[in-house]
């Protein structure tokens, strides 16, 4: 039978009617509508399902939604605020940190716990706390990278996305305009 | 080596194209696509490894509230498929042959009630004498996996290049082992799924989280008796491919029988034990028994092979793989004589296919321990060794391989400086070892009929910007952004102003797909060459423009001026405007397309694959605890010639993920098997390295130039993944004299043999 359950996802509150033997990670991805919390291995062993509620990480292929009711639940969709990435994400990308993503979204909610709870861990900290979050494409070395570049202040002050000085203007629609223009 | 030029977008440490989306958790993935009124499929498996259907009812699970179809073999046109050989159904035809196959398969409004839908159907099984091991498999009066299939044998060879008896009657020393190599699953985080579509018209609309997309509409279209263009295949995001993507598996084709039947879209995303079992098809088990002969001054003078190679119930890709496992390193060191004989065999296990290294790592296993062996026998350091027998530019194989760029003996140099080898080898401390391995590898096989080639489109938009379209697979490796980089290159924009289109096979360019380590080679040249062609449109209307010849002109950073005279310019997005804009306005569209100067093997297996080879060479430096059996790697090292590198962020990943799985293959990664049942088939028992299981690791490329490659580039994904397990067993040798033979090297084996030892 379905229970009332309220979720502060990301900032914004979900009330919600689910079976009890919900997981959070098909809440999250199902009821809500956010996808990017991943499902890997499905036991809690690879952390692409990674959340943090309440400040914990924790695995939500292993946590039953109810169990979250009126706590704060922060997944990767919660992190980039007005399209500005966090630092994590944005090193992900200068540095390398991920190759096909799927478990991106994980690594990332895994480090930013690390990080909340202790902003300049060694890198055999980074290391051993990052070891429960798999990945099969980078061999882990540009996710320490990523990671260490974060807790170094590493990371460029003034980062956009594929964005450089746009060398070809953009013009206006107007195309009773001249547009073979020199300079 | 023609030198390399000096490059405006090639070789910058650029913007992963499709990063903010992955690290936004933004990228749609196949699970996270949802259809309206979609339905989940479930799939009824074969709980024994050989068995017959004397009947199946599926009336109790039809009657189930909720249920919408539930499909048997009966509603498939029993036409059996695969990549090279016909020989697996959709669904399982009077018989199963490996735990996990796919019976029965039921489409219903939510997972919960098609798991208890599958519950509900009967099967009355015959359980048949079943066999598991290959070699048992060949001997008269085994059980037979398929009827036709005398002795189980899938395929055999049996070729032989000069006069290997005489190389061996004329060699100084002749050395001679069997080894084992294990399976290996792909382990891609994201599983194998799909979610497919059944139109009114007939038409299939398939999402598919495949690598190569048009030999898997090829495969279903086979598979369900319709034509091409019937069918439909839209990539989703791809988490993670390594082979065990390319369509050899039956989710997709379960999907599209359910959609048929229930007139409603059906996702079915794998379980991860499900993806164990019988999803993506792991790296073929092989025997291996090697002689290689060599004269005293460290000459390799002639190789004998033999490979038994388990194909597993049904055939994959086993065939070419087992192929280049037989072949593919003579490529790599320069001889004459050699004699390859190999079987590929049935047995009631999970069929074997496609992963990174295609029948390189296991043959590397055997016969780069076979030429360790050899050095020390013959007293010659292991990196001389090398040196002597490598392949040189202009090097033919005795196989018809036709080697252009050849940098092996430059990484040859690089790995041995990088790891302070000669130091490290005089001043050996107890326990402590090195070793060293070299490898080979193609940049794309001919061998899907005689095309390796590649098509692209590319088209600018108004704003200067190009899109390009093309059918290849990005499946994680990153050539979206090569492609990106080729093509802003060529027409000399920003990078940033070019975007990749993801495979559709409506609407992109027909591709083959990612294997072979043959996209930055074969379609970069595409992208290169469809680029070329739209820049001349460019400068065909930007001649007018700046009243002047098109062959004077020049194209950078986005802007198009008369050579010499680039103070006066125009901008892309200009030229596109006034093309479009006016009357007859035309769209600036341009394809290219390259197909590799390779040739296909004749029915001798003789013929040039490839139209270039990537060399390698890695070397470890590791400590092995007597008292426990742990191996801890020290220092690991390893040198590439991938030609020019066009994308060094992805290179660099390419580099360190090849060695992630080399390590899991070597030390960790094993399914156990026990009558055909999988008995670990999930990440807590079978173990894929973490981030602290990775050892100080030091890379580099070799100054190389592949002059048939797009800017001196060609192929670099599974060469750093083929020689690992050879280089960690070659060190441990080194460091406390014992030999492991088997994949993979446990802490317990190597306790066995050290107790074994003689003289210890």
């Amino acid at each position: 039978m379905k229970k009332p359950v309220t979720l502060r996802v990301n900032g914004e509150e979900h009330e919600l009617q689910i079976e009890p033997n919900r997981l959070l990670l098909q809440t999250l991805r199902e009821d809500v509508g956010l996808t990017g919390t991943k499902e890997g291995c499905s036991i809690g062993v690879c952390g692409a399902c990674s959340v943090i509620v309440d400040g914990r990480l924790v695995s939500s292929c292993l946590t039953l939604a109810l169990a979250c009711n009126g706590k704060e639940i922060t997944t990767i969709e919660g992190l980039a605020t007005d399209g500005k990435l966090h630092p994590l994400q944005q090193a992900f990308i200068e540095f390398g940190g991920f190759q096909c993503g799927i478990c991106t979204p994980g690594q990332i909610m895994a480090a930013k716990a690390l990080l909340d709870e202790n902003p300049k861990p060694t890198e055999e900290e980074v290391k051993e706390w990052m070891s429960g979050n798999l990945c099969r494409c980078t061999g882990y070395y540009k996710i320490l990278e990523s990671v260490m570049a974060v807790v170094d202040n590493k990371i460029s002050p003034d980062f956009q996305f594929r964005k450089k000085e746009q060398q070809a203007k953009i013009q206006s629609l107007d195309v009773y305009k001249s547009v073979a223009k020199t300079d | 080596m023609a030198k390399a030029q000096k490059f405006a977008v090639v070789g910058q440490r650029v913007h992963r194209v499709e990063g903010f989306d992955k690290v936004c958790g933004e990228a749609k993935y196949i699970a996270d696509i949802y259809l309206p009124g979609m339905l989940v499929g479930k799939i009824l498996r074969s709980p024994y490894p050989h068995a017959r259907i004397l009947r199946i009812d599926t009336s109790r699970a039809v009657r189930l509230p909720g249920v919408r179809a539930v499909v048997t073999a009966e509603d498939t046109i029993k036409r059996p498929w695969g990549a090279f050989f016909a020989d697996q159904y959709i669904l399982s035809l009077h018989k199963a042959r490996y735990v996990g196959e796919e019976v029965a398969a039921v489409a219903a409004i939510d997972s919960d009630t098609a798991e208890e839908a599958i519950d509900l159907i009967d099967v009355e099984w015959e359980p048949l004498a079943a066999v598991f091991d290959a070699e048992a498999a060949m001997q008269q009066g085994a059980p037979l996996v398929h009827e036709d299939k005398e002795r189980n044998i899938a395929m055999t060879m049996d070729i032989e290049r000069g006069d290997v008896e005489r190389a061996f009657a004329e060699s100084d020393v002749v050395i001679e082992d069997t080894y084992q190599s294990m399976p290996q699953w792909h382990c891609a985080i994201e599983t194998i799924g799909s979610v497919a579509e059944y139109g009114p018209n007939g038409k299939y609309t398939i999402y598919m989280n495949t690598q190569t997309l048009f030999n898997a509409r090829y495969r279903i279209a086979t598979a369900l008796g319709v034509r091409e263009s019937d069918i439909r295949i839209v990539q989703s995001a791809v988490g993670g491919g390594f082979g065990g993507k390319s369509c050899d598996d039956n989710n997709a084709l379960v999907a599209a029988v359910l959609a048929r039947k229930a007139k409603k879209p059906v996702k079915i995303i794998n379980t991860r034990e499900e993806e164990f079992l019988a999803g993506s098809r792991p790296r073929v088990f092989m025997k291996i028994n090697v002689r290689l002969g060599f004269m005293k001054d460290g000459r390799i003078r002639g190789k004998h092979i033999r490979v038994i190679a388990d194909n597993g119930a049904y055939s994959a890709k086993a065939p070419a793989i087992t192929g280049v496992a037989a072949m593919r390193h003579d490529t790599c060191y320069k001889y004459t004589d050699v004699k390859t004989q190999a079987y590929l065999v049935y047995t009631n296990k999970i069929p074997t296919g496609a992963f990174r290294g295609f029948g390189n790592p296991s043959a590397e296993w055997a016969v780069e321990q076979a030429i360790d062996k050899g050095a020390h026998e013959l007293g010659i350091d292991p990196v001389e060794l090398a040196r002597i027998n490598a392949a040189e530019p202009g090097y033919v194989s005795p196989h018809g391989n036709r080697v252009q760029s050849c940098e092996l003996k430059q990484c040859i140099d690089l790995a041995a400086k990088m790891m302070d080898w000669p130091k490290k080898r005089t001043e050996k401390k107890p326990n402590t070892g090195l070793g060293l391995a070299c490898t080979v590898h193609v940049s794309g096989k001919r061998h899907f009929g005689d095309y390796d080639g590649s098509s692209a489109t590319i088209k600018i938009n108004e704003d200067g910007k190009a899109l390009i379209l093309s059918g290849e697979g990005e499946c994680g490796q990153g050539v979206f952004t090569v492609m990106c980089q080729i093509a802003a290159e060529e027409l000399g924009i920003p990078v940033e102003d070019v975007e990749v289109s993801r495979a559709d096979t409506d609407l992109t360019t027909f591709c083959l797909g990612a294997f072979a380590s043959r996209l930055t080679y074969i379609s970069g040249n595409a992208v290169k060459n469809a680029a070329t062609n739209v820049k001349q449109q460019l400068f065909d209307q930007a001649a007018e423009m700046l009243e002047a010849n098109p062959e004077d002109l020049v194209s950078r950073d986005g802007r198009i001026s008369v050579r010499g005279a680039e103070g006066k310019s125009i901008t892309v997005a200009d030229v596109a405007r006034a093309r479009l804009f006016r009357h007859n306005g035309a769209p600036i569209v341009g394809s290219g397309s390259f197909d590799a100067d390779s040739v296909l093997p004749d029915n001798t297996r003789f013929g040039n694959e490839s139209g270039a080879y990537n060399y390698g060479v890695q070397a470890a430096h590791l400590e092995v605890d007597p008292e426990t059996g742990q191996v801890k790697i020290l220092k690991y090292i390893i040198a590439s010639d991938c030609g020019t590198v066009i994308y060094p962020i992805g290179a660099e990943g390419q580099v360190e993920g090849g060695l992630s799985q080399g390590i899991g293959y070597a030390l960790t990664e094993g399914l156990q098997f026990d009558e055909g049942r999988p008995l670990n088939p999930n990440f807590s028992d079978y173990r894929i390295p973490s981030m602290r299981d990775m050892p100080p690791l030091q890379y580099a490329f070799a100054e190389s130039y592949e002059p048939t490659g797009p800017f001196g580039a060609k192929g670099l994904g599974e060469l750093n993944m083929d020689p690992t397990a050879a280089v960690i067993s070659n060190a441990i040798f080194d460091a406390v004299g014992v030999r492991i033979k088997d994949l993979p090297i446990t802490p317990e084996k190597i306790l066995k043999a050290l107790r074994e030892k003689p003289n210890r």
